[in-house]
C-alpha cells in the first residue's frame, strides 16, 4: 500500500539518534532547510546542528570540499569530541565521497558517517543506520546494537499495524475535550475506582507523558481512589543518556512519595513494554485504563480506557482500538527538549485543575 | 583479493578485454568476478552467448537483494553480475552504480572466495556515482584502457585527473591497439609522462571481432589461439602488479607533443 499521509524522515531519526549517542556536533550535508524544524528542536537539548547549506551549484559540481570546510570550522567553533555526519537526499544522489571528504579535512578520529537520505524508507531505518555507523565506530557494541535495532522494526511495525501508517491517509486530529477527559478521571477517584495507569513513552517525551502519571496520583490523593503505576522507566537499559530520563523521572516520583508498581522496560523499548504492562495488569484488578506515551503499541484490552498521544494523526487509529477518550499533546516535543525533569503537560495541567490542585 | 576497475573511452574496448581478461584469468584456476557497471548492461553478454543477465537493479526493485541471487555464472566459471540502470534519459544511472555496489559488498566477496574482482566502468566518469567502483572498499587500482590516438589518450588523461582529484591508485596502462604508426611508444610515453606504466598491448585482431558477434570470448570461440596467451598474460601482470600509485595527470599540450614527435 502507498501511505499517503506525511511521516516522519529517516534523516530526522539519524539526527535524534546521534543526540541519544550523545554526540556533539551533527553535519548535516545537505541543503540549509533540510530538516530545520528538528534541527532547532535539538539544538534546545544541547547538540549543535550545522548543514553544508549546498546549494545548486554544489549539486552540480559535487560538495565535498565545503563539507571539509564545514567540518574545519565546526572543530574550530565548538571543538566537539564526537562528530556525525549526515547524508541527506541530495548528496546521497549525486554520490559525495563523505568518508573520504571526513579523512581529508583530518577530524576522522572524532566524526564518523551516517550514510542516509529521505528516500530510504521509515524513519527508523535513520535510527538503525546510526546505530549501525556508531557500532562500526566504536561508540556502542554489536549487543546494543542489535537489540536497539530490534526495537526499531518493532517499532515501525506498530506504526503499520496499529498507527499512522495503518491506512493510505490518516487525518490529524486534535483529540477529545481535555477537560472532559480529567473530569471523567477525578469522577472515577471520587467513586473510589481503581486506576491503572501506563507510561509507555519514547525517550525524552517521558519528560512530558509522566506528568500525567505524576497528576493522576497527586488528584488520587486528594480525592480517593486507586491507582496502579506501570511505567518503562528502566535504568539498566539503553543508552547512558536515555537511562538518565528514566533516573530523572523516577527522582521526581520519589520526591513526591510516588512508587512505581511495575517497570515494563527501558525507555527505548515502548514497542515491548506496553505488551508487558499489559501482561503485569492481566490478573489484576483495576476499573480503568490510562495509557500515555505510545499507546498504539499496547494490545487491546477490552476495559474502560484512556489514551494520551503526541500524535495528532494517532489520534483515529487508536479511537478504532476503542480508547473511550484520546487526547493529544500538541506542544509535547518542544516542552521536553533540553529538560532534565518532568515537564507540565497539557492533560496534567486539566487534571490538576478539576481536582482542584496546584 | 585484488579488486580492479577498467576505465577508458567509449567504444575503447573496456569490456572486449576484461571478458578476455576474465575469462583466461578463470582457466588458470582463479576464481573470477566481473561487474558490470554500464547502464546498458552488455559487459558479460560475452559469457552466456550474447544473453543479457538480469542485473542487480531490475532485480532490487522487485526486492531481490541476496548477493547469491545477483551473480550468474557465466562461461569457464566466471562470475557475472550487471549492475544495470534506468534506461537511456530517465532517472539516474549514477545513483543506480552506488545502490548496486552497496548491495554487492566486500564482505561478501571475501566469503565467497574471489581472488580478483573486475568492474567495467562505462567511458566517461561523468557523475560522483560513476566513481564508485574507485572508492575506498570497491576497486584497490584502476586500469585504463587506451589506443595511441589523440582522443583517446586524451580520455585517459581526464580519467588520470579523476584519479589524481580522488586519491586513487592506477595499476597501469593497457593498450588497445588500432594500428596508427608507433602506437606502443606513444601509449608508453604518455603512461610514463603521468607516472603510470604500460602493462601490455593487445594488437588489433579479427578474432576478437568475430568471437564478439556469436557474443563469445576468444578462449570459447578459439581455444588455441594465441592471443589466449596474451590475455593469460596480462592478467597476470595485473594479479602481480605492486606498483600502483596515484597517477600525475598532464596538459593537453604535452600529450599532443608527445604524439607529434612519434608520428
Amino acid at each position: 500500500m502507498n501511505i499517503l499521509t506525511p511521516r516522519p524522515n529517516p534523516i530526522v531519526a539519524a539526527l535524534y539518534t546521534l543526540r541519544d549517542l550523545d554526540v556533539d556536533v551533527a553535519v548535516l550535508h545537505g541543503p540549509s532547510g533540510c530538516g530545520f524544524r528538528a534541527a532547532r528542536l535539538l539544538e534546545e537539548d544541547g547538540m549543535k546542528v550545522v548543514t553544508t547549506s549546498m546549494t545548486e551549484e554544489d549539486l552540480i559540481f559535487g560538495a565535498s570540499d565545503k563539507l571539509i570546510e564545514v567540518l574545519k570550522e565546526v572543530e574550530e567553533l565548538f571543538s566537539p569530541k564526537l562528530i556525525g555526519v549526515v547524508g541527506s537526499c541530495v548528496s546521497m544522489i549525486i554520490g559525495e565521497n563523505v568518508k573520504k571528504a571526513i579523512n581529508d579535512s583530518g577530524l576522522k578520529e572524532k566524526a564518523f558517517f551516517v550514510e542516509i537520505h529521505g528516500c530510504m524508507g521509515a524513519n527508523t531505518r535513520g535510527a538503525i543506520e546510526t546505530l549501525k555507523a556508531a557500532m562500526d565506530f566504536g561508540l556502542i557494541d554489536e549487543k546494543e546494537y542489535q537489540r536497539q535495532t530490534k526495537m526499531l522494526l518493532l517499532a515501525t511495525e506498530v506504526e503499520s499495524n496499529k498507527g499512522m501508517a495503518k491506512s493510505k491517509y490518516t487525518r490529524p486530529l486534535r483529540g477529545d475535550e481535555l477537560r472532559e477527559v480529567a473530569d471523567y478521571i477525578i469522577k472515577k477517584l471520587k467513586e473510589d475506582k481503581k486506576i491503572a495507569v501506563v507510561l509507555n513513552a519514547k525517550k525524552e517525551t517521558a519528560y512530558l507523558f509522566a506528568d500525567i502519571l505524576l497528576a493522576i496520583n497527586l488528584a488520587s490523593k486528594k480525592h480517593g481512589g486507586q491507582i496502579i503505576n506501570v511505567g518503562n522507566l528502566s535504568t539498566d537499559v539503553g543508552l547512558l543518556r536515555i537511562r538518565r530520563y528514566a533516573q530523572d523521572i523516577k527522582n521526581n516520583l520519589e520526591k513526591n512519595g510516588i512508587t512505581i508498581d511495575h517497570i515494563s522496560g527501558g525507555m527505548d523499548e515502548y514497542p515491548v513494554a506496553g505488551k508487558n504492562a499489559i501482561e503485569y495488569l492481566k490478573d489484576k484488578d483495576f476499573d480503568l485504563l490510562v495509557a500515555v506515551g505510545i499507546p498504539q503499541a499496547l494490545p487491546v484490552i477490552y476495559k474502560d480506557s484512556i489514551a494520551a498521544t503526541n500524535g495528532p494523526r494517532e489520534v483515529e487509529p487508536l479511537k478504532e482500538e476503542g480508547y473511550r477518550y484520546v487526547t493529544v499533546e500538541i506542544a509535547s516535543h518542544s516542552t521536553v527538549m533540553g529538560s532534565r525533569d518532568i515537564v507540565l503537560s497539557e492533560l496534567g495541567d486539566a487534571i490538576r485543575k478539576a481536582a482542584g490542585i496546584q | 583479493m585484488k579488486q580492479i576497475a577498467i576505465y577508458g573511452k567509449g567504444g575503447i574496448g573496456k569490456s572486449s578485454i576484461s571478458s578476455n581478461l576474465c575469462v583466461n584469468l578463470a582457466s588458470e584456476g582463479y576464481e573470477v568476478l566481473l561487474v558490470g557497471c554500464d547502464p546498458k548492461s552488455d559487459s558479460t553478454i560475452n559469457f552466456f552467448n550474447g544473453k543479457r543477465i538480469d542485473t542487480v537493479l531490475d532485480l532490487y526493485k522487485n526486492g531481490i537483494t541476496d548477493p547469491d541471487k545477483l551473480i550468474f555464472e557465466g562461461y569457464n566459471g566466471v562470475k557475472c553480475v550487471e549492475v544495470g540502470g534506468p534506461a537511456a534519459g530517465v532517472g539516474c544511472a549514477g545513483r543506480g552504480i552506488l545502490v548496486a555496489l552497496k548491495t554487492l559488498n566486500k564482505d561478501y566477496y571475501l566469503e565467497k572466495g574471489f581472488d580478483i574482482i573486475f568492474y567495467d566502468v562505462p567511458g566517461d566518469v561523468v557523475c560522483g556515482g560513476f566513481a564508485g567502483p574507485a572508492r575506498e572498499g570497491y576497486a584497490d587500482e584502476i586500469y585504463i584502457v587506451t589506443s595511441g590516438e589523440y582522443l583517446s589518450i586524451y580520455a585517459a588523461n581526464n580519467i588520470a585527473k579523476g584519479l589524481f582529484n580522488l586519491n586513487v591508485k592506477m595499476g597501469g596502462i593497457i593498450g588497445n591497439l588500432r594500428g596508427i604508426p608507433n602506437e606502443i611508444e606513444k601509449i608508453k610515453a604518455y603512461s610514463e609522462i603521468i607516472d603510470s606504466q604500460l602493462i601490455s598491448a593487445v594488437e588489433r585482431n579479427l578474432k576478437i571481432h568475430e568471437s564478439e558477434i556469436e557474443g563469445k570470448t576468444v578462449l570459447e570461440k578459439y581455444p588455441d589461439d594465441p592471443l589466449n596467451y596474451k590475455f593469460k598474460d596480462i592478467g597476470k601482470k595485473i594479479i602481480e602488479n605492486n606498483k600502483s600509485r596515484v597517477p600525475k595527470p598532464t596538459t593537453d599540450e604535452k600529450i599532443r607533443e608527445i604524439l607529434g614527435g612519434l608520428i
